[in-house]
């Protein structure tokens, strides 16, 4: 979070200056990456479209942190959901000649118990959970929006995202500890 | 079923009064709102929030990778203000993409509809020829041609639109009869035969603001994470890796880096 800042950083972006842009992009970039790798299928690819649509924007925006954070990940959500469905429009290639069968396995236990956790095996993690949890907890935990915001992106009321997300971080609790994470 | 209730140790997960209630619920609360954990949280509470703070963790080798990406698309389509270069572009591109011969019918078309709708309006105004005007008349209802077969009224052709005279047939300006007062518009644009078209003489506002932007005012940043106490873990926000952006003063905010 940028945090006070954020309002002077946003104006001078907006006004087109560069360093103000890449502070913005420095700031939300890992966490959209990290939210992205859960929920979408070509991550970085749908991160720059993000960027791009968020860019074109940027001018007519107002508002604080928080309501642009909600609306840049509102977008990447949109994008994502058009990768899938393009996605899913091109021919299945057969899995003897693509070699993705390793990429289509899911993390390995073992894989995922690192003395020191790496964010991408944390991330890995919570993309074992059931989908809407591993998302509404992504929102929640990486993108730092509060469960307001998360109900209007998954279009969900708060009450459902609420116990979404207690269920997901329990599951998570258990997987955790069985995975020896330790502080 | 008159009779007792389960005793509370049956039901240890059952909070009376919050049905479906689950005991660990307040902890995960206050995971998610990155206060310390009570000293008795079980283990695995604990290993959840180191999983969630390295999840939220600062940016990692090759996840900034895109930045000169996005930066090169700020510099090409960095708005300034109004509509974006990027928002227009688009459409640009449709209308370059679309075949030539496919554009003349629709440009056909929008021209004899620029014509009609002229013609509409001239007949109205009132600035036709007698005959055609008269036909105007007869078909569209427009006022009839000067020296037509009112008796009383008519409107004078008038090569200024915005101040057609009322007339008798003879003439001279006619005495407005007694009634409420017209509209300002209605005294200045006589429209005999016009019909209510329904629609709102209002424009709607566009509203450029994107998606949900809001204005309401949040809980300051400085407001948390609190400060743990010793040996608590707590699930801190992520370090930002821009935390001297705000210092960062290359250019001067009135003159944009394009």
């Amino acid at each position: 979070m940028i945090g006070a800042a954020f309002g002077d950083t946003l104006a001078r972006a907006q006004a087109g200056d560069e360093a103000a842009f890449a502070c913005i992009f420095r700031d939300i970039q890992p966490a959209l990456l990290r939210y992205l790798r859960v929920i979408a299928p070509d991550p970085e690819d749908v991160a720059g479209e993000t960027w791009v649509q968020v860019v074109a924007g940027l001018g007519g925006f107002r508002g604080e942190e928080q309501a642009f954070r909600a609306w840049l990940f509102t977008i990447a959500r949109h994008r994502a959901a058009d990768a899938g469905r393009s996605r899913a429009r091109r021919p299945a290639v057969p899995l003897e000649t693509s070699g993705a069968e390793d990429q289509l396995t899911s993390p390995d236990t073992a894989d995922l118990a690192l003395e020191a956790v790496s964010a991408q095996a944390a991330v890995a993690m919570i993309a074992t959970l059931p989908a809407e949890q591993a998302e509404i907890i992504m929102l929640r935990v990486v993108a730092g929006l509060d469960t307001a915001d998360v109900a209007r992106i998954v279009r969900k009321t708060p009450g459902a995202v609420r116990v979404a997300a207690h269920r997901g971080l329990r599951r998570l609790a258990g997987q955790a500890e069985r995975m020896g994470v330790t502080q | 079923m008159s009779g007792p209730d389960a005793m509370h140790g049956e039901m240890p997960g059952f909070i009376p009064g919050r049905p479906g209630g689950e005991h660990d619920e307040p902890l995960l609360d206050t995971i998610f709102d990155r206060r310390p954990l009570p000293p008795g949280a079980p283990p695995e509470m604990r290993a959840l929030v180191r999983t969630l703070a390295v999840a939220a963790g600062p940016a990692e080798p090759g996840e900034l990778a895109g930045e000169a990406a996005a930066l090169a698309a700020f510099s090409g389509l960095a708005p300034s203000g109004g509509v974006s270069p990027a928002a227009q572009r688009p459409a640009r591109r449709w209308l370059s993409g679309w075949p030539a011969r496919g554009r003349l019918p629709l440009t056909a078309a929008l021209v004899a509809a620029a014509a009609g709708l002229g013609s509409i309006v001239a007949a109205y105004v009132g600035v036709l020829p007698g005959p055609i005007q008269e036909m105007a008349h007869v078909t569209v209802g427009a006022p009839a041609a000067s020296g037509g077969n009112d008796p009383l009224t008519h409107v004078a052709p008038s090569r200024s639109r915005s101040s057609p005279r009322v007339t008798d047939s003879s003439g001279h300006p006619q005495t407005r009869p007694a009634g409420p007062a017209p509209a300002p518009s209605q005294a200045t644009s006589p429209q005999p035969h016009r019909k209510p078209t329904g629609r709102s003489t209002g424009h709607p506002v566009p509203n450029c603001t994107p998606g949900p932007a809001r204005t309401t005012p949040k809980p300051s940043p400085t407001q948390y994470p609190p400060t743990p106490g010793p040996g608590q873990p707590v699930w801190t926000p992520r370090p930002s890796a821009t935390a001297g952006c705000p210092v960062i003063v290359t250019q001067p905010s009135s003159s944009p880096t394009r």
